[in-house]
Order: structure tokens, then sequence, then C-alpha cells
């Protein structure tokens, strides 16, 4: 079926592992892992953060041995290696400020179990970010041109930005609170509990009027923006301790609604990853990752093959579901 | 890479330029020949070399009026290869999507250009290297870019004709902002936008300008552009060898005036002929053609007879 390395496993750990999984995901990331122990947004790219979380986070979903606990280790390894002296993580090599792929690095790596140190001082530099919004400055301005402007939200609703300084949005806020959901209370900063409870008032604030999140803003000239797949997904992963909202509900329809003309295999790991979070029934996924695999090998990109490895896992621990007692 | 330094030319040192204007009447013309007869015009400098076609691929498209038509994309890249261009490459990094895969898929790219891998690139996700920025508009200093893009020895810039909600339109040079990689600077690239836009597009357009322009113009989007304004049928094609005369060309067809878009005022310093005296204009005259696009309330100051500065 596919060229690449095969992946030896004991029988009872491979006997629950599909196919695709088996032979598709599992050696493509073995091979798109680098020498220096991470992975590039595409197999023989330079290694990157945002991948090589995925990679981590995917095999931490596995029942791990022989070749590919050496690959996490090793991945583990090379993330701890390009931690910035503050704390956080670059997302490329080379560049000397923290972003938005530090709550995916510390997510990835407590999952794993590594670096407690390292971790804890990611934490910090996150609950430390605030979005450029936050501003006195900033704030003064927006109120001084209130009648002007064309995105109506509630910017005292701070959450996380992409780069230092800029605008909170959904999809960083939502890796950091997901990450932050993930920690014991005892590794929280100070500054968590606010943090949390400003980013999912974020979060609700942006959600599109019919339910799901974009990218961007969800009003522009009082026009809705349409939802997306990535953006309601993650606000909704980040969101799952409150699963009985409206606003989870209604998001989760236009998730399932959307789900049969989904034309990427990214989307459709995510969007699936999400409903069974969510106890929501799927069609099966493996059929579909194989018709997408057969078409373009999708784009020979590593997060999207990780997500698979995690969609196709028995077990995540990262997703795992709503605390006992905290939905609403 | 690309930008030239003789690409920063004060505009009283640069010679006309020069842009066409052609009628096609839909995207099942015969582009591709319309295309190649006009690019041999230009004599462009591709023979045995590397030309990276960049269309506006913003989103998921179901209406099919947001995104760079493939057809175009499709005619270009035949066309290049046709003037002997060793490889031509389509790339993007779409500003608002991460799932390109299904972006592409869902416009039928592959029936315009063939598989997809190798020949599409998703500019998000590519390697990046620090490039310093050559002018100082904004406070940006330097962007990581991609390894595609700076390696191409011609990069054509291939927007859709729309207006914007905040730039008051999107054509070649605020069609770069797509080069800017989604997993640098997140979706949106928010970054350029807090460094200012206009600021930010003479910053990055000064570093890797584009070689030439062809705008699809056959049905471009007016109104609340770039994404929910509505579908505007013009039947052209706009193409030319300086991005700033392209552009401004494009907003006279749109009835605006280049001079009051604040990002094209800005660019005429140093990066292309604005005024209409120094652009000499191949196929359609802008008069024949000329289009009135709706423009939202905040924009009013673009047309002639607005409320100018």
């Amino acid at each position: 079926m596919i060229s690449g390395p095969q992946v030896a496993t004991a029988h009872s750990e491979s006997s629950c592992r599909t196919p695709f999984l088996q032979e598709v995901c599992l050696p493509f990331l073995l091979e798109a892992q680098n020498a220096d122990g991470g992975l590039g947004h595409r197999a023989g790219l330079r290694s990157s953060v945002e991948p090589t979380c995925w990679a981590l986070l995917a095999l931490a979903s596995l029942s791990n041995s022989g070749e590919l606990s050496k690959s996490a280790r090793s991945a583990g390894s090379w993330l701890l290696q390009v931690q910035l002296q503050d704390g956080s993580w670059p997302s490329s090599q080379g560049q000397q400020e923290g972003s938005w792929v530090t709550a995916l690095a510390c997510l990835a790596l407590h999952t794993n179990g590594v670096g407690p140190q390292a971790v804890a001082r990611g934490v910090a530099w996150l609950c430390h970010a605030w979005p450029g919004e936050g501003g006195l400055w900033w704030r003064f301005r927006h109120w001084f041109l209130r009648k002007s402007v064309a995105v109506t939200q509630n910017y005292s609703f701070r959450g996380w930005s992409w780069t230092p300084g800029t605008c909170s949005w959904v999809e960083p806020t939502s890796y950091a609170l997901i990450l932050l959901r993930n920690l014991p209370g005892e590794l929280h900063p100070r500054r968590a509990t606010l943090r949390q409870r400003l980013g999912e008032a974020m979060l609700y604030d942006r959600m599109c009027p019919t339910g799901g999140w974009n990218c961007g803003n969800p009003l522009v000239y009082g026009v809705a923006g349409e939802p997306q797949v990535g953006p309601t997904v993650w606000a909704l992963l980040a969101l799952q301790d409150y699963r009985d909202r409206l606003a989870n509900q209604k998001s989760l329809e236009w998730l399932e609604q959307a789900y049969e003309g989904l034309q990427g295999p990214g989307s459709v790991t995510l969007a699936h990853l999400c409903l069974e979070t969510y106890g929501r029934p799927t069609p099966p996924l493996e059929p579909a990752l194989q018709r997408f695999y057969a078409a373009n090998q999708f784009f020979h990109s590593v997060p999207v093959m990780a997500w698979a490895v995690a969609a196709l896992s028995p077990t995540r621990q990262w997703l795992r579901p709503a605390r006992q007692g905290a939905a609403e | 890479m690309s930008a030239s330094a003789s690409s920063l030319i004060p505009s009283f040192a640069r010679t006309p330029s020069r842009v066409a204007i052609r009628r096609a009447a839909s995207y099942q013309a015969d582009l591709s020949a319309l295309l190649f007869e006009t690019m041999r015009e230009f004599d462009l400098p591709v023979r045995g070399k590397t030309v990276l076609l960049k269309p506006n691929f913003v989103g998921l498209d179901p209406r099919g009026v947001m995104n760079t038509h493939p057809a175009v994309v499709g005619a270009a890249r035949e066309s290049f290869l046709r003037l002997g261009a060793r490889s031509v490459i389509v790339a993007d990094g779409p500003a608002l999507e991460r799932d390109t895969e299904a972006i592409v898929e869902s416009m039928r790219l592959r029936d315009y250009i063939g598989s997809l891998p190798p020949t599409f690139i998703d500019l998000n996700v590519d390697d990046v290297h620090r490039v310093p920025l050559r002018t100082r508009a904004s406070a940006l200093k330097e962007l990581y870019l991609p390894e595609a893009v700076l390696e191409a020895d011609f990069v054509v810039s291939m927007p859709k004709l729309k207006t914007h909600h905040w730039a008051g339109v999107t054509l070649s040079l605020k069609n770069m902002f797509g080069i800017v990689p989604g997993s640098c600077y997140g979706w949106p690239k928010n970054i350029l936008h807090w460094a200012g836009i206009p600021q930010a597009l003479l910053d990055l357009n000064s570093t890797v300008r584009p070689d030439f322009a062809i705008v699809d113009g056959i049905v471009g989007m007016e109104g609340n552009g770039p994404i929910q304004g509505t579908p505007k049928s013009c039947g052209l094609l706009v193409v030319g060898d300086d991005p700033v005369a392209v552009d401004s060309t494009c907003a006279r067809i749109m009835d605006l005036l280049p001079e009051r878009i604040d990002y094209l005022a800005r660019a005429a310093f140093l990066l292309g002929h604005l005024k209409e005296e120094r652009i000499h204009q191949l196929g359609e005259s802008i008069a024949s053609v000329r289009t009135p696009f709706e423009i939202l309330d905040s924009f009013r100051r673009l047309r002639s007879g607005g409320n100018g500065r």
C-alpha cells in the first residue's frame, strides 16, 4: 500500500491500530522526523515547533514502545532545546521572539511527561503575554473612534494573540485554554484563572451568529461571517467544560452539518476529533482519509498526518472529556 | 530572490510603464492564447527561469467570486511555459483558512494546472528565512518569508479585481500579503494589520516587488470586499510589469482615484508609476472599459467628487 519504514510493535499494541494508521500515518511521521529530532511542516523541511508538537501529541495518543518511543523522546528533546530564554517558543527557527506555538509546546511536553520546568516557564510566559488590545492607549483610541469602527466586539475579553502585542484571536486563545485545562491546578501561575475566564469569555463573544467560529471577526460592518472548521473545532475543544451551553450545541450542529461537504483531510480530521470528543456520532474516518491521501498525500503535511493519528487512536489524553461538575 | 536592487527607483527616474487591458468575456474564453499574446508584447525575461505565480486564494469560495479563478491561473502557467520558463509553480498562503488543500480542491485547481503537489506550494507552511525589509514605513523591520518566493526568479502577482473593507481595494500589491507565512504570523496575519496596512504593504513590496501582475477582472467583487462583497462582471484581464501602474489602472477602471488610495500613493514614490501620463496603455482604453464599483461609505473619498484629502 505504501512505501517507507514499517512500524514494529508488539502484537497486542498494533492490533488496535487501523491499517491506515499503521501503514501510512506512523511510517510517514517517522520518516518526516529530522536528524535533530524535530519535524518540519512537510517531510523534508527544517524542524519547526508547531509540527513537532502535533507529532508529539499524536505519539502520545498511542501506547508507545520501541521506535515510536524513541521518536517521541528525540522530538521532546528538540523542543526543549529550542525554548527561548524567556520561557516561550518561536514559531520558526531563528526567531528570537515567542509566539502562539508556546501553548502547543507546553501541551506536547506536558502530555508526554517531559521537561516540567520548561513547561512551567512556558506557562508563566503565556499567562504574562497580554494581547495588544489590552493596552490603555488602544482602548482609549477604540472608545474614541467607536462610532466608525467596522467590528463590534467586547475588547475587555482578552485572549491570546498569534504574535506578541497583536490582537486576540480564536485559535491561539483556544490552544492556551486547552493547555490550561490539561494542567493540574498546582501548575497554574497566579494569573491563570483570570486569563482562563477572560479567554473563555472572549471565545463566546467571538462566536458567529449561526454558531461556530471563524478565524477573523464574526461580524464586519454588520454582516455575519461564515464559520470555519478549524477555529470552530479548537474553540469547542477549549470550551468542552461547558458542553451543555446553547452556544456549544449550536456550534456542534453547525459542524455536523458542515461535515459532509468538507474537502480537505485537515478539516475532516479535526471535525472528527471534535465531534467524537463531544460524543456525537460521526461517519467512519478511515475511508475518507484514504480517499484524500490517494488524491494529494495530504500535501505531505505533518500536522494533518499527526491529527489523523490522534483521530484514529483510541486514547487522546490531551483531549480528555469535561471535568466532573464543570459543565453548566 | 526576485526583488532586485533596481526595483526601488524614484518615480521621476523610472521609464514609463506599460499596462495592457484585454477583454475576456468569460472564464471559458481562450485565456491561454489571450495571455500568451499579451505577455509576448512585454518581452519578459523568463526563459530558463523559475516563475512563481501568486494568485489570491483567500479562503473557501463556494460562490466562486472571492479567489483568483483557476482558469486564469492555468492560462498564465501555460503562457509562461510557452515563453520558455523552466518551471512555473503556483503558490499562496491563504490568510483566512488553514486548510489550503480544501481551498484548492474546492476550486478544482487541479483541472487547470495538473496534479497539485509539487506544482502548488502552500506558502503558509514553507521553510522560511529572515529578510530585512528594504524600507521602514512600518515598524516591522524584518519578516520571515517563504523559501519558494525567495528562490523564485520571477514573481507574478495574480489578484482578483476587488474592493477591500480596510484598504479600499485589493490588487497586485495587496495580494502580496499572501506570501507572509501563517505558520509564523497566524491566520489572519494580524501583524501586518497591526503595523498599518499601507505601511506594511510598502515595506513588503519594496522587499519582494512582483515582477509582473495579472489581474483577474473577468468577475470582480464590489462593496464589502474582499470576502463578503458582491460579484461584479467586468470581462477584463489587466496585466503589466509595474504593479503600481497595474493597480492604478485597475482603480481607474473601478472609477476610483488611485492617488487617494493610501498604499498606492505611498508605493508610487519608489515602486512604480501612478500617474496616468506615465503609463502607456495597451489594448483597451480605460474609458472604454470603466465599470464603477460600489464602495463602502468609509471609502467615499476614493471617488472623484468624494470628500478627498
